[in-house]
């Protein structure tokens, strides 16, 4: 046997007195061993208490529907997620593939760590207002707050339920949220020609301008191909 | 009153200096910061005799993020969202506590259905966190089912949450002036399908760990934290009431509806593991039982009592606020100078208290003694970093 054991020792404190006990306090649950009991009994209760928890175990062989078990990515097509659920941010666009972001930059003024960037025009040549250059989103930074979908006061921003986003070049994960640049398309219907219109929407690429970090090159980082990103 | 303050390495050259047993050698070895036991990246320099625990000196800040510091430069609704990488399994709990303190302080009322769902969130959050650590501490004994089942149980929790709350970890649900979102329709159908499911469930826990006498014995007289000294280090929460004070905010100094609720707080008698233990599995019933009653009165009315874009101000002044989340009392402390932003934001976190507890508990004890005591003070690692 070791020749010294050290004995905790109790930490030199008055007594303190708690007071009257405002909770209505349920006492512990004895343990086994904790009673005094006699050895028979406490075999038999050891014991009981073994086989039950194995057999609990074992019953799930008998019922194994009652299982649970997420077949992913096996249930890739077939799984929905929650309306509510806070994935890859995303810029709605109506069926003519227009938007109604007014680059009004409330969404990049509120958002806690600076992960949305927008660049606007601003003075439109058709509309004459402010209109809307690159919406870009810095997913690396993102914490899906959700704030910036709150406080848009045009509604044109929402959380998808896509939260499949890794990648193998984290510069991948800046881009552009609006399919085009150019005015809202409540400005844009109150445009009599369509052609005029038309002529306003210049498609964007996910990728396209002067994205910070996305692709574009960078010290003795080659400029990445931005045509074929890496979903296929 | 005096505070001294030494660094690791005067703590270590004073322990190593007195050596006192002629036969053994005593020596240190670093528990961590990768030990899985740990939870986290938490270091423990331990100083041994054998296998026997002579000092365990905690070594913190491998996770630390200065919240308290970005806060500065953040109105106060972007405060919110960095609580929840604090106690990540309590993180509605301390969007609570933020928006309570500001909403104190600036003088917001809020509804009383804004309280009510807060609140039952709140209790649903502390049954997620206490079935996490429930697996886990089985997982840390060297029995690894209970976590599965742990898990498995704590999945259909997240269901129901996320399906109102749109995530599944870090919620930001709760912000000053109000909550992010209305619950969903289907929430109060779906609360109460989970109860009916979880409630047998909680014998089965019995069943697989509680009434198992190997599990007992590893925890039983393991830890002892008498309630002196608990007191003295500052602990909260199930640490605290394992050793036997009654104490819990819900019930002292209640806050949301918990006045409403009619429910029990259990209470340890010597302070060991065991207790601790105890004290959270019943935790887990009362807060059911808490849900329960509240679910069927949530009154009607708007989610959201202030414009979400509107500048919170706060008249200047120190600010104190507290609330009880699954690990201890989470105090908030606002400095402002009439600004938006908080001049100095503090957070008194449970978990930096309960930690220290740690060495008086295990003084002299064994390592495997150590690994089921830590498991049982249910530590968050990057709450105590913050």
């Amino acid at each position: 046997m070791a020749t010294t054991t050290p004995v905790p020792t109790e930490t030199e404190c008055p007594p303190i007195d708690f007071g009257e006990l405002k909770s209505n306090c349920v006492a512990p649950r004895p343990s086994i061993m904790g009673q005094k009991r006699g050895l028979r009994s406490i075999l038999w209760l050891s014991f009981k208490g073994i086989v039950r928890g194995l057999l609990t175990t074992l019953s799930y062989f008998r019922r194994p529907s009652t299982v649970v078990t997420q077949q992913y990515p096996e249930n890739r097509d077939t799984l929905e997620m929650f309306e509510r659920y806070r994935g890859r941010l995303s810029l709605i666009h109506n069926e003519e593939g227009e938007h109604g972001c007014t680059a009004c930059q409330i969404c990049e003024r509120l958002c806690p760590n600076a992960s949305i960037i927008i660049t606007k025009d601003k003075k439109n040549e058709a509309t004459g207002k402010p209109a809307l250059d690159q919406f870009i989103w810095r997913q690396d930074t993102c914490t899906f707050c959700n704030i910036c979908v709150l406080v848009c006061p045009f509604d044109t921003l929402e959380m998808t339920g896509d939260f499949e986003s890794s990648v193998f070049d984290r510069r991948l994960l800046v881009f552009n949220l609006n399919e085009y640049a150019g005015p809202t398309a409540g400005q844009l219907d109150k445009l009599e020609d369509d052609e005029l219109a038309k002529a306003q929407m210049k498609p964007m690429n996910k990728y396209q301008g002067p994205v910070p970090m996305c692709g574009g090159e960078m010290d003795g980082i080659p400029k990445l191909d931005v045509e074929k990103p890496t979903d296929a | 009153m005096t505070v001294e303050v030494s660094s690791l390495k005067e703590l270590v050259e004073q322990a190593s200096g007195d050596d006192r047993s002629p036969d053994t050698q005593e020596y240190f070895v670093n528990m961590g910061p990768q030990h899985p036991s740990t939870h986290g990246v938490l270091r423990l320099v331990l100083k041994l005799d054998g296998e026997r625990v002579l000092r365990c000196i905690p070594v913190l800040g491998y996770i630390h993020r200065s919240i308290e510091k970005i806060s500065e430069h953040m109105n106060y609704m972007n405060c919110v969202h960095l609580t929840d990488r604090m106690d990540y399994l309590s993180s509605i709990m301390n969007n609570w506590a933020v928006s309570k303190a500001v909403e104190e302080a600036a003088g917001i009322e809020v509804n009383s259905r804004i309280q009510y769902i807060r609140t039952i969130f709140a209790e649903l959050e502390r049954i997620q966190s206490h079935q996490l650590w429930w697996g886990v501490l089985g997982m840390d004994l060297g029995a690894f089912t209970p976590f599965l089942y742990g898990i498995r149980d704590r999945e259909v929790l997240n269901d129901v949450m996320e399906e109102t709350v749109g995530a599944r970890l870090t919620m930001n649900y709760v912000l000053p002036g109000g909550l992010m979102a209305d619950i969903h329709p289907n929430f109060v159908h779906r609360v109460k399908e989970f109860i009916k499911y979880f409630r047998p469930k909680l014998d089965e826990y019995d069943d697989l760990l509680t009434n198992n006498v190997i599990i007992q014995e590893r925890l039983r007289n393991v830890g002892i934290l008498s309630p002196q000294t608990a007191v003295q280090y500052g602990a909260t929460g199930p640490v605290l009431r394992g050793s036997g004070v009654a104490f819990d905010l819900r019930k002292d100094h209640p806050y949301g509806v918990y006045d409403q609720a009619d429910f029990e707080v259990p209470v340890g008698t010597i302070g060991d593991s065991w207790d601790r233990y105890w004290v959270r599995v019943e935790e887990m019933r009362q807060s059911l039982n808490i849900v329960e009653q509240l679910l069927d009165n949530i009154p009607p009315g708007d989610f959201l009592v202030k414009k979400l874009n509107s500048k919170i101000k706060i008249p200047e002044g120190r600010y104190y606020s507290q609330l009880e989340t699954a690990r201890g009392v989470l105090g908030v402390f606002i400095a402002s100078d009439k600004k938006d932003e908080p001049y100095r934001l503090h957070y008194r976190s449970p978990n930096f208290n309960n930690l220290w507890c740690l060495e008086p508990m295990i003084k002299g004890d064994y390592i495997a003694s150590l690994i089921g005591a830590m498991s049982s003070l249910d530590l968050v690692i990057p709450d105590i970093d913050r």
